[in-house]
């Protein structure tokens, strides 16, 4: 469902708009036109681009990682999750302030304040999702259903992605589509999962464990725990630079001023696609009657956050650990399975348990949740790193701007499913051996550089009337003390990254 | 006459009701078929998906009918959240007994009934997300063709009619900024 087709007119530009052109200024490169900002969507929606965030964010964090986190330590470790998705809910909704405002992507602002930044967002993107390790656990989950080899169903599904992404018309529309589907598919499921094998002790357990706020067992402190607890942490909802790609889907999703920026289509219509301007826009902050819609948009951002956002990612990371607990109760070993680290020998585990528990199918319904999860997390991914790449790229690599942003996202899906087949066969899925700290590092290390760079761009580019309050700030500023921090207190302390 | 009316509406009702019922349905054959694929007989795979897919397809349609009544408004969670409070915890009840009759050979209740239904109504908070997100996602398809002959449907699509009035004029306007601009370029 496209948020605006659904909500929102792009306005006519009055025809003064042209002849005076009002900018506003905005770092160094080159000023924002002002234009109308399009009337706020009604309260009333279900789906938004924060369907992307929900895809990418409920991955392996909510299925795996805080499950086994749980089993080891106990249910009172959640806090820590519950901190980690609250501020990932605060990071959409200052994300979506710059691009809502400017219908720019992030990494367009922050090479307005310092364009070594977004060049650094630029190479981390390639050496962290180049790999296509993230397709493994959905694959390998495929493969205990249907016996298909999971490089088979890896490499056949990759090409699929690419042929269906370049047949169709108008690329996000679809997905968003198919991925509020699938997502409700499996938030429906989960929960009949869960309340089938599940018990009120488990539950009450896993809930009163996400306020039992500075529990921090010594065991949580050693040299093996705490890198994992950290990496747990950073993947608790979106990860890596997930967060910023959210500004392109929302710039296509037409929220805001995103509205007057083209769509991004697929290759078969590539031709189509409108020539891109050379930077975004700015509204009139002077006149009430922009600012009221304005507040509007906000409203319809918070309602994404809290609900879709922060309430599935609970919701999906909940269920997954009372499956987790009821799964050990069943089977003690599983528990040792699973925190011994083995993740497709604990998830096996956890499916035989449920098999033998409850009705037979659940062991089944259990893997084709996870390979769910992989699917939507593959869809999603390779979209979001296209089409972050293609917007650098087309704005600030001279020339690129001869072939046209469509073009240029094809080719970056391309490249990278052609590098990801080539790896699956021939190479180490989640990147060589040798480099893998340095990916754990950068992914971590990104996402306590975007807080900087909100902090930035919201603040010193943005018209005063829009720019967040301090408490917002403040909260932006801890989240990139709480990232960068315990990631060198990890590398400091214990030499290692990130687990 | 009265009669025929009423079978008209209910037939209406019914009708209106098929998304709603659908992901029931989906939820409780899903369950079911992957019973049978992974090599339970069949007949034991049938009945703990239908144990599951009755109950849910109908209070799916239960809420659809409100819903086609105007009783509750569309696309709206805090309704839908009350509404599977009671209906979840109940389904997956009827879901149990059907499981406990199939593998023991006699229907019973789960140990601590009041227990089950607590902490299956607290889950029901996930599911309802879910069902109104399938839902609208299925009803979009679903009620723009049955429009014509179905007052039920149209009254609900009415409830969007300002969302489809902006998408026409988005449209619209687009294609016009367009339109203008391409003008421009050209001449």
């Amino acid at each position: 469902m496209d948020v605006t087709s659904k909500t929102s007119e792009v306005p006519e530009e009055p025809a003064a708009a042209a002849v005076t052109d009002r900018v506003w200024k905005a770092g160094r490169l080159e000023p924002m036109p002002i234009r109308p900002l399009p009337p706020a969507p009604p309260s009333l929606h279900i789906l938004g681009p924060t369907v992307f965030l929900v895809a990418l964010g409920v991955g392996m964090g909510e299925s795996y990682m805080w499950p086994r986190l749980v089993l080891v330590f106990g249910p009172d470790i959640r806090w820590l999750f519950m901190i980690g998705v609250t501020l990932q809910a605060f990071v959409l909704l200052e994300m979506a302030r710059y691009a809502m405002a400017t219908g720019e992507s992030i990494f367009f602002g922050a090479a307005r304040v310092f364009k070594p930044m977004m060049w650094f967002f630029y190479v981390a993107a390639i050496l962290i999702y180049i790999w296509p390790g993230h397709l493994s656990a959905g694959a390998a989950a495929f493969e205990e259903i249907s016996g298909i080899p999971w490089q088979v169903s890896a490499c056949v599904a990759l090409v699929f992605v690419g042929v269906l992404f370049s047949m169709l018309s108008v690329i996000y529309n679809f997905l968003e589509k198919l991925l509020g589907f699938l997502i409700g598919f499996l938030v429906v499921g989960t929960s009949i999962i869960a309340a089938i094998v599940g018990s009120w002790d488990d539950l009450a357990q896993t809930i009163s464990g996400m306020f039992a706020f500075g529990f921090l067992p010594d065991k949580a402190l050693s040299d093996v725990w705490f890198p994992i607890l950290v990496g747990s942490i950073a993947f608790a909802g979106p990860s890596g630079m997930q967060q910023m790609w959210y500004t392109l889907q929302l710039r296509d999703s037409g929220a805001g001023m995103g509205a007057h920026i083209p769509k991004i289509r697929g290759l078969r219509s590539a031709d189509e696609a409108e020539s891109m301007p050379s930077r975004g826009y700015m509204f009139d902050t002077e006149n009430p009657e922009e600012m009221k819609k304005w507040k509007g948009w906000r409203k319809w951002v918070t309602f994404d956050a809290l609900l879709l956002f922060w309430g599935i990612t609970m919701l999906v990371t909940i269920s997954f650990t009372v499956l987790a607990m009821s799964a050990a109760r069943e089977n003690p070993n599983v528990a040792n399975l699973i925190e011994g680290g083995d993740r497709e020998a604990a998830l096996k585990a956890m499916s035989d348990a449920f098999a033998s528990a409850g009705s037979p199918i659940l062991g089944t319904l259990f893997f084709a949740f996870i390979a769910l999860i992989g699917l939507n997390a593959t869809l999603g991914l390779f979209d979001s790193f296209s089409r972050g790449q293609a917007d650098m790229t087309y704005y600030f690599i001279p020339g690129a701007k001869r072939f046209s942003m469509s073009r240029l996202y094809a080719g970056f899906l391309w490249g990278v499913i052609t590098f990801g087949i080539l790896i699956l066969l021939f190479g180490p899925a989640d990147g060589p051996a040798g480099i893998l700290d340095i990916l754990a590092f950068l992914s971590t290390f990104a996402m306590g550089a975007y807080c900087i760079v909100l902090l930035l761009v919201n603040n010193k580019l943005l018209p005063k009337p829009i720019r967040p309050g301090p408490i917002r700030n403040v909260i932006i500023g801890f989240g990139a003390v709480f990232y960068l921090g315990m990631l060198f207190y990890s590398l400091v302390r214990f030499g290692v990254v990130v687990g | 006459m009265a009669l025929s009316m009423d079978g008209l509406k209910a037939r209406q009702l019914a009708e209106f009701s098929v998304p709603a019922a659908s992901v029931g349905v989906a939820a409780g054959l899903v369950a079911g078929g992957l019973a049978a694929f992974v090599g339970r007989p069949i007949g034991e795979a049938l009945l703990t998906g239908l144990g599951l897919a009755i109950p849910l397809a109908l209070f799916g349609a239960g809420y659809a009918v409100l819903l086609a009544l105007g009783k509750i408004p569309a696309g709206v969670f805090a309704p839908a959240a009350v509404y599977w409070v009671i209906g979840f915890p109940l389904s997956l009840l009827v879901h149990s007994v059907v499981t406990e009759w199939t593998v023991a050979g006699t229907p019973g209740l789960p140990a601590e009934p009041l227990k089950f239904l607590a902490f299956r109504a607290l889950l029901s908070m996930g599911f309802a997300i879910g069902f109104i997100w399938m839902h609208e996602q299925l009803g979009r398809h679903w009620w723009p063709r049955i429009l014509e002959h179905n007052p039920y449907s149209l009254r609900v699509v009415k409830q969007y009619v300002e969302l489809a009035d902006s998408l026409a004029e988005r449209k619209a306007a687009t294609d016009r900024h367009r339109t203008k601009k391409r003008r421009e370029r050209t001449a």
